[in-house]
């Protein structure tokens, strides 16, 4: 993550041009979309003037003669799925910056792209810390940042996606998209000698039950990341490898589950909460063995077996004494 | 010197046996895994859960086996109380057991060739082998194909109600072993019944 402290200066130096330049965006680099329709208009056409090229439909009918079409097929964006991003509202250039604005585009303007940490300075303040112990920090540290799992023109947060299966969707997404491909494990193994393999995630997961349906049902920072010491911070960035990630099925399956805390942390809790289950929260989405019991039915089921068992002994018991005491009679 | 009389072939006693030890396994991983993390006396989650899937499997051949076996032999009629006078008799033979058996009478209905099983006997026998472990055996395979569970039910997770099922038909076919293996003492001696359940022969 070699972004984060570049960032931080970066930050300090282009402070004074978001304050005169870029003012106009602050509140919506924090998070908030516009609401001002002058300014929701002004960013509409400005961005309307990327996605002219940097789409698909730019692609099949490029605006221009003179564009590198191979280059650009790289570069095409979806501004649907932007919109529904966590960054949807911005201006593109607030990332991009003005050497964008015009084609060609300036020389060095990829050079001049924001990192992360000019707006979130704090956040990569606190995840820097741990991403150094993540498994890849050790490996591939330099070649690391953000947008490596986090694409920006589509990333949004658990917290406002907050429904359980879209954001297994997406987080798992961005763990498959480099361990379950050849290509794009190689573009990051490639500088490690000797090179690592590709394992194959079905084999490394072998001993862990009902594989796929967890991989469609939890993500893999559940068990690839501590808890987060760090409260604002609700998952880890510090990825663990095989040997350190979490083997206790009772970690997630038991009514103390760190699921409550992890993938449901957002989760609203439903009507089942009412019938007395545990966990009910998650039971909206999935049915977790031994995390969603309901406590009531347990107990009844507890007493039922305790009740025939002291039953039976009785019986027993009592069948044990009177067959001594007719054999006494008789002899 | 006892009179004796052959009552089970051999496939229905290997079925039994067979059946009983995957109940057993059944009833201790299934409850592994439903109270996880409860206490140290239970199987690990990760090895009851291979456990209880192939131990689950084999309870869907043995039950297949068992059905075809008993249609096939004819076997099924045993489980069929007889009229008239079938409540009567289930009254009878539950007073034996709430009270004769305590004075040392005699079974009110013991076991013939006709007619294996005392009226109280196959109608338990009847509703736990043809209405509660098919509940059993049904929900398990949801449980083990979950993509054939409905993706939502009255709301919640499609699962949990095939997961409700499982647990109570469950919890009902292991009250139920509890009282038939204490009910195995009540023969002509404490052993009687459960030699015969492995010889095939009935002592009288």
């Amino acid at each position: 993550m070699k972004s984060v402290t570049q960032s931080l200066f970066a930050f300090a130096v282009l402070a004074g041009v978001a304050v005169s330049g870029a003012s106009a965006f602050a509140a919506e680099v924090k998070g908030a979309a516009p609401s001002d329709p002058a300014l929701v208009e002004k960013i509409r056409q400005s961005n309307a003037a990327c996605y002219g090229c940097h789409t698909e439909q730019g692609l099949k009918a490029p605006p221009r003669a003179d564009l590198d079409l191979e280059k650009l097929r790289q570069l095409v964006h979806d501004p649907a799925q932007f919109d529904a991003s966590n960054h949807a509202g911005m201006e593109c250039t607030v990332c991009h910056g003005q050497g964008y604005k015009a084609f060609p585009h300036a020389a060095g303007a990829k050079q001049s792209i924001s990192e992360c940490g000019e707006c979130h300075a704090t956040k990569a303040l606190r995840i820097e810390t741990q991403f150094e112990a993540s498994v890849h920090a050790k490996n591939f540290k330099e070649q690391f940042t953000c947008r490596t799992c986090h694409d920006p023109h589509a990333f949004r947060v658990a917290a406002k996606l907050g429904d359980p299966h879209k954001i297994v969707a997406q987080d798992n997404a961005m763990c498959v998209g480099c361990h379950n491909s050849d290509l794009r494990f190689a573009l990051f193994s490639a500088s490690v000698t000797p090179q690592k393999v590709r394992p194959d995630l079905d084999t490394l997961h072998a001993w862990l039950p009902n594989t796929r349906l967890h991989w469609q049902a939890v993500r893999c920072i559940e068990c690839h990341t501590p808890t987060s010491p760090v409260k604002s911070l609700g998952m880890s960035h510090e990825i663990l490898g095989k040997d350190k990630a979490e083997k206790n099925c009772v970690t997630c399956h038991s009514q103390e589950t760190a699921l409550a805390t992890r993938l449901y942390r957002f989760a609203a809790e439903n009507g089942t909460a009412d019938l007395g289950f545990a966990n009910a929260a998650i039971l909206d989405s999935a049915y977790v063995v031994g995390a969603t019991r309901n406590p009531i039915v347990d107990r009844t089921v507890g007493v039922l077996f305790g009740l025939t068992v002291a039953v039976l002994l009785g019986h027993g018991a009592l069948r044990i004494a009177l067959a001594l005491i007719r054999r006494r009679r008789s002899s | 010197m006892s009179h004796r009389i052959y009552l089970l072939p051999v496939w229905l006693r290997l079925w039994h046996w067979t059946n009983a030890v995957l109940m057993i396994v059944l009833a201790i991983t299934g409850a592994s895994l439903h109270f996880a993390g409860s206490g140290p006396l239970l199987v690990p989650f990760s090895l009851a859960a291979r456990i209880h899937d192939i131990a689950g499997v084999a309870l869907v051949a043995t039950y297949g086996f068992f059905v075809v076996a008993n249609i096939l032999s004819g076997n099924w009629w045993q489980y069929v109380p007889k009229p008239p006078g079938v409540l009567g008799r289930c009254w009878r033979q539950a007073v034996y057991y709430g009270w004769g058996i305590f004075k040392g009478d005699p079974h009110p209905y013991p076991p013939t060739v006709e007619a294996n099983f005392n009226a109280l006997q196959a109608i338990v026998y009847w509703l736990i082998m043809y209405a509660v472990v098919p509940v059993v055996v049904v929900t398990g395979l949801v449980f083990l194909y979950p993509q054939f569970a409905p993706a939502k039910m009255f709301g919640v997770d499609g699962l949990l109600p095939v997961a409700f099922l499982h647990y109570i038909a469950g919890s009902v076919v292991i009250l139920f072993m509890l009282a038939h293996i204490y009910l195995g003492t009540t023969g002509v001696r404490v052993t009687s019944l459960f030699k015969m359940m492995i010889t095939g022969w009935h002592e009288e």
